[in-house]
C-alpha cells in the first residue's frame, strides 16, 4: 500500500509538469487550430535559458526566471510570425508539417549546444525530502507541482474574467464569426503563441530540475501531445486531468513492471496510451461536444 | 455615407459573382436589398464587411467607400472599427459562450471600455428576453432568441452602418414582425443606418426607406420601398400576391461547401 501510494504521488506530481506542457500545446490549438510540435524545442530551449541565466551567468532565480520567460516568448513570437503565420489559408495539415520543421531545425541546435553533454541546474527550488505516513516526499518536485497549479489557476483566471480571454474563446470557436465581431484574429493567434511559449518554458525548467538537461529533454513536448490529445486537445481542464493521468499510469505501470520487464516501462507506458487515444476515443476524453439543438 | 459603384466579384479566380452592382446607403436610413437565393446578396454584404476574402473572394473592380473613403481593402476588423458591422446570416453565435459573453465579444473593436456596463443594459432595454438568458450557454438558444442576440451583439460596436442579412430567415411570423420592429426602433434611437438583406420582401420594405432588386449578380431595380410594394413584378416575385406564386419557402437556403481552410 505504500508502495502504491508511492508511485501514486510521485505519479501526480510529475503529470502536474506534463500537464503544463500538454496546456501549451491546447492553448495553440484552442485558437488556431493547428497542432504544434515546435512546443517541444521551445520547452528545452526554455530549459537551456534558464540554466544559462542561473548557472552560466549566475543571476538571481527570478531574473532568471523573468528573463527565461521573455526570451522564449520572444522565440513563440517568432516563431509564428515568421512560420505560421505565411501558412494562414492554407491547409492545417501544412501548419503542423511546418510546426515538426521547426522541431527538427530547433533540434539540430539544441544538440550542438549540448554536445552529447548533461546540464544540471545549482538547486534553487527547497531541497529534500519528507516524509509523509510512510510516503517519501520530494520538495523539488512538489514546489514544481505547486508552480504549475498556481499557472493553471492564472490560465483559468485569464480565459474567465478578462478581455482578451474572452476574444481568445470567442476566437477559438469560431475565427470568421470572431473577425466579423471585430476582434483582430490574427493578434490573437500570435497572443497566444507568446503565452503557450511562457507556459511551456516554465514547464520545461521544472521538467528539467527534475530530468537535467539532456538530449531527450524536446521530447517532452510529445508528451505534451499525447497529453493533449488524451485531454481532448480543446480543453484547459482536459489537460490538467490527463497530464495527471499519465503521469498516474507511467509511475504505477514502471513502479510495479520495471522490476519483472527490466526497466523502460515508462515511455512505453506513454505511447500505447496514445495508441489507444487514437484507437478509442479520437476526440480525447473531454473534446468538445459540438452543441445540436434538437 | 455608403457608396458602392460597379462593384464585381470574384471567387476563387474564376466565379464571377457580382456583375457591376452599384449601390448606395444615405446615412440613417434603412435600405433594402431584395433577391431571390444566389443573387449575390450575401456577397455584396461580405464585400463591405471584408469578410469576402476569408472565402477567396475578391473585389475585382469598382468601389466600396464609406463617408469617402475606399474600404475594400481593409480587414473585417478594422471594418468594423470603422463603424460597419455585419450581422451574418443563419445567426451564428459563439455556442460555448453566455449570451452576455456574446454580447461582450461584440464589444471587441472598442478601445474605451468603459461604458460597456451601460452598454449592456442599452441593449437589454431593446431585448429584456436577452437579460433572462444572459448566463445561458447561446448554444441551446431558440432561434429568435440567436437572432436578438446577434443584433444586440452587433449593436454593442456602436455602428453607424449594420449590415443585416435574412433576419427574418426561418422565424416565426409573430417573431419576424418583433424583430422587425426592433430594427426600426434601432434604425431612430440610435441613428444606426442599416443595409437588410431579405426574401421576406413584404416585411423589408415595410419598414424600410427605399429599397433595391438583385438578380444574378445585378441590381435590376430601384425605387422608395413605397413604390416597390405598387410594383408588380415585385408583388408576383417576391410577395406571393399572384395568383399562380406559391409563397417562398424560406427555408431553400443553399448552404456554400466553402473550402476547407483554417481562418483565411
Ligand atoms: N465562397 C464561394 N465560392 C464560390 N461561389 C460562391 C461562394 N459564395 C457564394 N457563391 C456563389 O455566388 C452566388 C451568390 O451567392 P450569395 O451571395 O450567397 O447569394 P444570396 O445571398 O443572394 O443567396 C451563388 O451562385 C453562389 O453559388
Ligand atoms: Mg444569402
Amino acid at each position: 500500500m505504500v508502495d502504491f501510494m508511492q508511485f501514486a504521488i510521485n505519479g501526480i506530481l510529475v503529470g502536474g509538469l506534463y500537464a503544463l506542457v500538454g496546456v501549451s500545446i491546447v492553448l495553440v490549438f484552442k485558437a488556431t487550430q493547428v497542432v504544434s510540435l515546435a512546443h517541444g524545442q521551445l520547452l528545452a530551449f526554455g530549459a537551456l535559458f534558464f540554466w544559462i541565466f542561473l548557472d552560466q551567468l549566475n543571476f538571481p532565480v527570478w531574473v532568471a526566471l523573468l528573463g527565461t520567460i521573455s526570451l522564449a516568448a520572444l522565440m513563440g513570437f517568432i516563431t509564428e510570425r515568421f512560420t505560421i503565420r505565411p501558412l494562414i489559408g492554407e491547409s492545417l495539415f501544412t501548419a503542423f508539417l511546418m510546426t515538426f520543421s521547426v522541431f527538427m531545425f530547433l533540434d539540430g541546435f539544441f544538440q550542438l549546444y549540448l554536445s552529447g553533454q548533461s546540464r544540471a541546474y545549482s538547486p534553487f527550488l527547497p531541497e529534500g525530502t519528507f516524509n509523509l505516513s510512510g510516503v517519501i516526499i520530494s520538495k523539488g518536485l512538489l514546489s514544481s507541482f505547486t508552480i504549475a497549479m498556481l499557472i493553471f489557476a492564472a490560465l483559468f483566471a485569464f480565459f474567465k474574467f478578462t478581455r482578451t480571454g474572452l476574444q481568445m474563446r470567442a476566437t477559438s470557436e469560431n475565427h470568421i464569426l470572431a473577425q466579423s465581431a471585430g476582434i483582430g484574429v490574427k493578434k490573437v493567434f500570435t497572443l497566444i503563441w507568446i503565452i503557450s511559449s511562457a507556459v511551456v518554458a516554465i514547464g520545461g525548467i521544472a521538467c528539467a530540475n527534475v530530468m537535467d538537461i539532456h538530449y531527450p529533454l524536446p521530447y517532452i513536448g510529445i508528451k505534451g501531445l499525447i497529453v493533449a490529445m488524451f485531454g481532448g486537445l480543446e480543453s484547459i481542464g482536459g489537460a490538467l486531468l490527463a497530464g495527471i493521468l499519465l503521469g498516474l499510469i507511467e509511475n504505477l505501470s514502471s513502479g510495479y513492471l520495471d522490476g519483472p520487464l527490466g526497466g523502460g516501462v515508462k515511455d512505453a507506458a506513454a505511447y500505447v496510451i496514445l495508441l489507444l487515444i487514437l484507437i478509442v476515443k479520437p476526440y480525447g476524453l473531454f473534446g468538445l461536444k459540438k452543441i445540436e439543438r434538437i | 455615407m455608403l457608396n458602392i459603384e460597379n462593384v464585381e466579384v470574384i471567387y476563387s479566380d474564376v466565379i464571377l459573382v457580382l456583375k457591376g452592382v452599384s449601390l448606395n446607403v444615405p446615412a440613417g436610413k434603412i435600405i433594402s436589398l431584395l433577391g431571390a437565393n444566389g443573387a449575390g446578396k450575401t456577397t455584396t454584404l461580405k464585400a463591405i464587411s471584408g469578410l469576402l476574402h476569408t472565402e477567396l473572394g475578391q473585389v475585382t473592380d469598382g468601389s466600396i467607400t464609406f463617408d469617402g473613403k475606399p474600404i475594400h481593402k481593409l480587414g473585417p476588423e478594422e471594418i468594423v472599427r470603422k463603424g460597419i458591422v455585419q450581422v451574418l446570416e443563419g445567426r451564428p453565435t459563439f455556442e460555448q459562450l453566455t449570451t452576455e459573453e456574446n454580447l461582450l465579444v461584440g464589444a471587441s473593436s472598442l478601445k474605451d471600455k468603459s461604458n460597456i456596463k451601460s452598454d449592456l443594459d442599452r441593449i437589454y432595454g431593446y431585448f429584456p428576453r436577452l437579460k433572462e438568458l444572459r448566463k445561458r450557454i447561446s448554444g441551446y438558444l431558440s432561434g429568435g432568441e440567436k437572432q436578438m442576440q446577434v443584433i444586440g451583439r452587433a449593436l454593442m460596436a456602436h455602428p453607424q452602418l449594420m449590415l443585416l442579412d435574412e433576419p427574418s430567415l426561418g422565424l416565426s411570423p409573430l417573431m419576424v414582425d418583433q424583430i422587425f420592429e426592433i430594427i426600426e426602433t434601432i434604425n431612430v434611437n440610435e441613428k444606426t443606418s442599416m443595409l437588410l438583406v431579405e426574401q421576406n420582401a413584404m416585411v423589408a420594405l415595410s419598414i424600410s426607406h427605399h429599397g433595391f432588386v438583385m438578380e444574378n449578380g445585378r441590381i435590376v431595380m430601384e425605387d422608395t420601398s413605397v413604390s416597390l410594394m405598387q410594383n408588380e413584378d415585385i408583388k408576383e416575385f417576391y410577395l406571393g400576391l399572384s395568383s399562380g406564386g406559391a409563397r417562398k419557402n424560406y427555408r431553400d437556403v443553399k448552404h456554400y461547401r466553402r473550402r476547407k481552410r483554417w481562418l483565411a
